[in-house]
């Protein structure tokens, strides 16, 4: 089940892109689409067929809760699993993912462990719905 | 001659001496009220010459300290700013190095690890078939191989720990793009004072200030010794917050 699931990674930095791709394909996920920021995902979102969303925070562009309003406001959209894989640590950030629809928060610097478990509930919760 | 004339009471008298004494042939007389003359004249000059030094002063520690502020903002900050950027760029292609070097020792350590693997498993096969001359193969052979295994599934760990490691470049990265970005808003404060010290209106400026930063839109990293009182300790503390959360729902 697991080669056919396709993921879109959203960080304004190349390496922790990399990082998370190297993660994904190491559990098995070899679809992997990479964006910079919610203004060049958003486009790559509406456009194709992802079953999950990891996105940053912090970048230049769209922020990463802005990315995740979007997807919420977007019918198609609406319920994608998104994972929020951030350094941001204000508990009023972390509730307000919440109430925006994020489906996981995990801080950075994370682990691979972290990582999978948080991926595993995320997709389990999906193939229930 | 009016007696309000400061001319005529500052140097009246020695004015009238000095031609008393030319006009009676007297030339030490003439010499004595000529310099006496030049010396109340110099007098009269001084604390004009201290004002004007003092002016003169001034206006140079004015124009030195308007040309530190000049440089400050026309390129020391904005060169702070390309030396932080340039530490990105470092750590960014230290980061990718490092990781295209664990790419291609991926492949190495599987090879040698499926390379002991086939031998292993031709040794038992044959130590089944051959038992007699079992004994001639030499048992450290046996040990090497396993231990290479065993060695290639540890390595093959470290070497993931080894990407995971790579996301300082991120978390540093972070925390330099805000100094940077601190350092913007710096450039901005000190070109607009230089503009204050050439007569700009001081209200128009301070209006047009940058925005601070919003946790909307990021605040990056937690750095040791400056938490958000607000900040959580880990990700069991995130865990534990969403649990509350769906508990509460």
């Amino acid at each position: 089940m697991s080669n056919n699931v396709k993921f879109l990674v959203v960080d304004d930095f190349s390496t922790m892109r990399r990082i998370v791709k190297n993660l994904l394909q190491e559990l098995g996920y070899n679809d992997i689409t990479e964006a910079d920021d919610g203004n060049t995902a958003l486009p790559l979102l509406q456009a194709g067929s992802f079953d999950v969303l990891i996105t940053d925070w912090n970048m230049p562009g769209m922020p990463g809760i802005d990315l995740l309003k979007a997807v919420r406001a977007d019918a198609k959209l609406a319920k994608l699993p998104v994972l929020m894989l951030t350094a941001e640590a204000k508990r009023e950030q972390i509730v307000e993912a919440v109430q925006a629809g994020a489906s996981g928060y995990v801080i950075k610097p994370f682990t691979a462990v972290t990582l999978k478990e948080k991926l595993d509930k995320m997709l389990a919760a999906r193939a229930a719905a | 001659m009016s007696p309000s004339n400061p001319d005529q009471e500052r140097y009246g008298a020695q004015v009238a001496a000095l031609q008393a004494a030319l006009d009676s042939g007297d030339g030490g007389a003439f010499r004595h009220a000529f310099e006496g003359l030049c010396e109340q004249m110099d007098a009269g000059l001084l604390p004009e010459l201290r004002r004007l030094t003092a002016t003169a002063q001034s206006a140079l520690a004015r124009f030195s300290a308007d040309a530190r502020l000049d440089k400050l903002a026309g390129h020391e900050v904005p060169d702070a700013r390309k030396r932080l950027t340039h530490v990105v760029k470092l750590t960014d292609e230290a980061a990718h190095k490092t990781m295209d070097l664990v790419d291609r020792c991926g492949p190495l350590v599987d090879e040698a690890a499926r390379g002991s693997a086939l031998l292993l498993e031709s040794w038992d096969s044959f130590r089944d078939r051959h038992a007699a001359v079992a004994h001639l193969w030499p048992e450290r052979a046996a040990t090497f191989l396993e231990r290479t295994r065993a060695d290639s599934e540890a390595l093959r760990g470290h070497l993931s720990e080894l990407v995971m490691a790579q996301g300082f470049q991120d978390i540093t990265g972070q925390i330099i793009r805000s100094v940077i970005l601190l350092v913007d808003e710096l450039e901005q404060v000190l070109g607009k004072l230089v503009r204050i010290a050439e007569g700009d209106e001081v209200t128009s400026i301070v209006r047009s200030l940058p925005v601070p930063a919003s946790w909307e839109r990021g605040l990056g990293p937690q750095v040791a010794g400056l938490e958000s009182p607000d900040a959580v300790s880990g990700q069991d503390d995130i865990d534990a917050l969403l649990s509350a959360m769906a508990a509460g729902k």
